[in-house]
């Protein structure tokens, strides 16, 4: 039955995972915060620029996208403010970001429940660009 | 030479007071989710809430062979975002619900799926087309933690024997 010490329970696990997400994810936001105030983010975002192609976006959607990876969805959408993108082309660009985003922070997190995250991470990576091209591929198609 | 130096010390500062509030943020909001969803699952479990709806539930993840203890991080997860689901999926790792294999898939669908009404706002608010965006991310979750639970790591029983003896 429900009780005084259901409520206790309750709390305890509330703060201790709180504190455990705190304690994986505070350094690794950090180091990444610290990391978009680099130039290793123009780098990275000049090697993805060949391949926007394939995703029907132009060169400069690199950038929000390299953002996005690397720091979060907010990050990103204000890159995205820079441009001028039509509606396939946002909702590509959309769509890859929202498979694979924040992957710092958000693989330190999967890692702490005990399992192997490459694996993750590469899904996330690559199925998040064949997921954007079958979608630029489709889009005359099917919408 | 003086004032140039004092412009990066400026910059400098508002961007560590940036970062210390973007981290009390990001604290703050996770423990406004994480207590009370922990609450929340404590009273349901002692009421034996928890077990009738992801018993109801437990359909939705029997295609991919998870227990019905899966339910409530994947819901969690969906909803509220990754990090939350992952909470869930800590907490139920340290109690021994889930196997190494259910904590792989559900991270598995998760990672690719996760946080679908306020991540997918955020592109809608932009001119993305929700819908599509939805749909893509729901069937790529599904099919990538289907094929992977069924082909790469399948469940324990009669098929995995049969498999194991044939290689």
């Amino acid at each position: 039955m429900f009780q005084l010490s259901t409520l206790n329970r309750g709390l305890t696990k509330g703060l201790t995972t709180t504190w455990v997400l705190t304690k994986v994810m505070a350094p690794v936001y950090l180091a990444v915060t610290v990391l978009g105030q680099t130039p290793v983010m123009d780098w990275m975002a000049r090697m993805a620029q060949p391949v926007m192609g394939l995703l029907g976006l132009p060169g400069e959607a690199a950038t929000a996208l390299v953002i996005g990876k690397v720091l979060n969805l907010y990050a990103a959408i204000g890159a995205m403010g820079a441009l001028t993108l039509n509606t396939r082309e946002t909702t590509v660009l959309a769509l890859v970001l929202l498979i694979s985003h924040n992957l710092f922070v958000e693989t330190v997190v999967s890692k702490k429940t005990g399992i192997k995250v490459t694996s993750l991470v590469m899904v996330r990576i690559f199925g998040g660009f064949l997921a954007g091209m079958l979608l630029n591929w489709g889009w005359q198609r099917w919408l | 030479m003086v004032i140039t130096g004092t412009m990066p010390t400026l910059a400098a500062w508002e961007f560590w007071q940036q970062t210390a509030w973007g981290l009390t943020k990001l604290v703050g909001q996770m423990a406004v989710i994480v207590i009370p969803l922990m609450l929340f699952m404590e009273v349901m479990k002692d009421t034996n809430v928890l077990d009738k709806i992801t018993g109801w539930l437990h359909w939705t993840v029997k295609p991919f062979a998870l227990p019905p203890a899966a339910v409530f991080p994947l819901l969690v997860g969906l909803v509220f975002g990754l990090a939350y689901g992952a909470g869930f999926i800590i907490q139920a790792a340290k109690e021994g619900t889930l196997s190494k294999r259910d904590l792989y898939l559900v991270s598995l669908f998760l990672v690719i799926n996760h946080s679908v009404i306020e991540d997918t706002l955020l592109f809608v608010a932009i001119g993305a087309k929700g819908w599509v965006v939805l749909t893509f991310r729901f069937v790529a979750s599904v099919l990538v933690t289907w094929a992977v639970g069924r082909f790469v790591m399948p469940p324990e029983g009669a098929s995995v024997n049969e498999e194991g003896h044939h290689a």
